[in-house]
């Protein structure tokens, strides 16, 4: 079965990340086009269940890689047995989902196959003979079209809700493969010593219903404090992009992004903030979404229900008097 | 401690952009180059290692003659010496080749670290460093917000990043290859005097022939992706730009919150 189509699952406490429910969904409508088959990845230790229970829900072959080894992901093991995988059935295409996991390790697979990653993905084309894909580039300004070189396999990594249009479908060839997930002990060159989750004064922007968010339009610490104010008349969380919590101006609690909180208040007032992917991803769901950015080409813009294009020190303190004005 | 980081440059965060003649790059013209964010966190963090544990931290960035910025700001921020790679032959490299080009500039040498951002601000494929390792053999880490260094054992504990506020202590083998995180630390300035001693660091040029590669290894030819088309993205909302004065649109702003969206 050669010249297939992969799609790794990544899993969280015997759940498959939404992510990959999206990879295995796009995976099927590219088999569909392409006419390949397909086949989901999994790898772990006692995952049974999460596979007996993906065969059933998308009806393809899981591939399952079990051993104690792989109980906590570590990209030594994992590029490991992903190798001799993709050696064995020499797949055309392996997805994957955009995580932190795979920001760690498919670089290195790419590299011990001595092949490309396109990362990041948020859409494809396909003419009939070639397949590309679109990234962000540019802090989100400009698109990028990309092709691989060489053989296949190809590595692709799926950015996070950019491929949820395609549902999973039920296909017809479920069944559940053991596969060879040996590992010699030199492999494993890592201690993994735990993981912790920031500790002090939790903020929870994720109840909010208003949220105030400030970027590095707002220059330093000392000028946030607009931010604060319009977050105070408005009764409304206070968030921020990363260079803000960067440099100290609040702490790292108020982060909103892949790092930080997702969140979906009613109302997303951006202001200085230029609307990168990373910050997209914990706001975009938002249900009214404010932009207010000197940069009209500002890619924030491109998700925004209401735009100005000025100065947040000149419009900000305005919308302070006037929702103040509201509040009476 | 012999670390090595790796800079690259990239176009200032509110550039305008136009695309250049064929359609796959940027038209760089008129644009300001500044070094990549999270490079220059790691820049401070060799910095701050070497003033731990001595040594020296050496600089690394490939590109034209515009690079030499982000090179002597380096050096006047304190790194000792720097590598500059450079030949017209690497336009168009993807990560492959400048990892291949790094793996062959360091083979002079014996470092027991290389550090590099997480991704760069302009392509952001994010994979430099992690294909470095693997040509080295060297273990990795990604996404790094804190490096303690154990001398007696050669090992090093990192704090890695991961998805909503979560982090991973793990404990890897040196000499490793880490990609640090923006928000590490906070990079200093260059001061006068590091400027005027900048003047006196070494910058060794190595061109693609000095590093024994091939023009069959390198651009486009020698990579493993392809840049077909570059483009302006469609926008995804109908947004309602709201115009006028500053005073006169944050009130309309407000009014049309109230009104229409009713969020207010
Ligand atoms: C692995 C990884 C994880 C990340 N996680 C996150 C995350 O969780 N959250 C996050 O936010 N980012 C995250 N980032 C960083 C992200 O890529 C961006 O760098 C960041 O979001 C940019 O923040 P910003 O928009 O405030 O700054 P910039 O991109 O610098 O934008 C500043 C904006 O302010 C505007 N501006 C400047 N002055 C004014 C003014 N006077 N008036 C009005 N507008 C002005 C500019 O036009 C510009 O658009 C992550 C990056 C990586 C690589």
């Amino acid at each position: 079965m050669s010249e297939e189509i992969l799609v790794l699952i990544e899993h969280r406490g015997g759940k498959a990340r939404a992510i990959s429910w999206e990879a295995i969904g796009f995976g099927q409508k590219l088999a569909g086009l392409l006419n390949r088959e397909m086949a989901v990845v999994l790898l772990g230790h006692e995952v049974d269940a999460l596979a007996a229970e993906m065969t059933q829900r998308c009806g393809q072959a899981v591939l399952v890689a079990s051993s104690p080894q792989l109980e906590s992901y570590t990209p030594e093991a994992y590029c490991a047995v992903l190798s001799q995988l993709v050696c064995q059935r020499s797949p055309w295409l392996l997805l994957l989902g955009h995580t932190y996991q795979a920001i760690d390790f498919a670089p290195r697979l790419a590299a011990m196959l001595g092949r490309g990653l396109i990362p990041n993905c948020v859409d494809f084309r396909w003419d009939g003979t070639q397949l590309t894909f679109v990234r962000q580039v540019f802090n989100g300004k400009l698109n990028l079209e990309v092709g691989f070189k060489g053989s296949p396999p190809h590595l692709v990594s799926l950015q996070q809700g950019a491929f949820s249009a395609y549902d999973v479908q039920s296909a017809s060839n479920p069944k559940l493969v053991h596969v060879d997930a040996a590992l010699t002990p030199e492999v494993l060159k890592r201690k993994v010593l735990g993981i912790l989750k920031t500790a002090q004064g939790q903020v929870d922007l994720t109840q909010a219903d208003i949220i105030v968010a400030g970027g590095r339009g707002l220059a330093n610490k000392e000028k946030f404090q607009i931010i604060l104010d319009l977050a105070q008349v408005l009764g409304a969380g206070v968030g921020a992009s990363r260079p803000v919590t960067d440099g100290g101006w609040l702490p790292k609690e108020h982060q909103i992004g892949s790092s930080g909180q997702t969140v979906a208040p009613k109302l997303y007032i951006a202001c200085g903030i230029s609307g990168a992917i990373q910050h997209l991803v914990g706001m975009s769901n938002s249900g009214c979404i404010v932009a207010i950015n000197k940069d009209p080409n500002a890619p924030i813009f491109s998700i925004a229900d209401y735009g100005i294009v000025g100065d947040v020190f000149k419009v900000v303190p305005v919308l302070i008097e006037a929702a103040k004005e509201i509040r009476k | 401690m012999q670390i090595l980081v790796c800079l690259k440059q990239v176009p200032d965060k509110d550039s305008r952009y136009k695309i250049d003649s064929a359609g796959t790059g940027i038209d760089e013209e008129d644009l300001v180059f500044e070094t990549n964010e999270s490079d220059q966190y790691a820049l401070e963090e060799g910095l701050r290692l070497r003033e731990k544990f001595g040594g020296e931290v050496v600089l690394l960035s490939l590109g034209g003659e515009r690079v030499l910025k982000s090179i002597k700001n380096g050096l006047a921020m304190g790194a000792d010496r720097a590598l500059h790679l450079t030949g017209s032959e690497f336009q168009g490299s993807d990560a492959s080749v400048v990892a291949s080009a790094i793996r062959r500039a360091m083979a002079t040498e014996a470092f027991d670290l290389v550090l590099t951002g997480v991704q760069s601000d302009d392509l952001g494929f994010g994979q430099t460093g992690t294909i470095l390792a693997e040509l080295l053999g060297w273990v990795h880490a990604t996404i790094v917000v804190e490096i303690d260094i154990q001398p007696e054992t050669r090992t090093v504990r990192v704090k890695r990043e991961l998805e909503s506020n979560l982090f991973e202590q793990v404990e890897i083998p040196l000499p490793a290859v880490l990609a640090i995180q923006s928000g590490i630390n906070q990079p200093r300035y260059a001061t006068l005097k590091g400027i005027m001693q900048a003047k006196k660091k070494e910058i060794k040029t190595l061109t693609p022939a000095i590093l024994g590669m091939q023009p069959g290894d390198l651009g486009s030819t020698g990579s493993r992706v392809d840049h077909r088309r570059l483009f302006f993205p469609e926008k995804r909302k109908q947004t309602v730009m709201i115009e006028g004065e500053p005073e006169e649109a944050a009130k309309r702003l407000v009014e049309k919150l109230r009104k229409e969206a009713r969020v207010l």
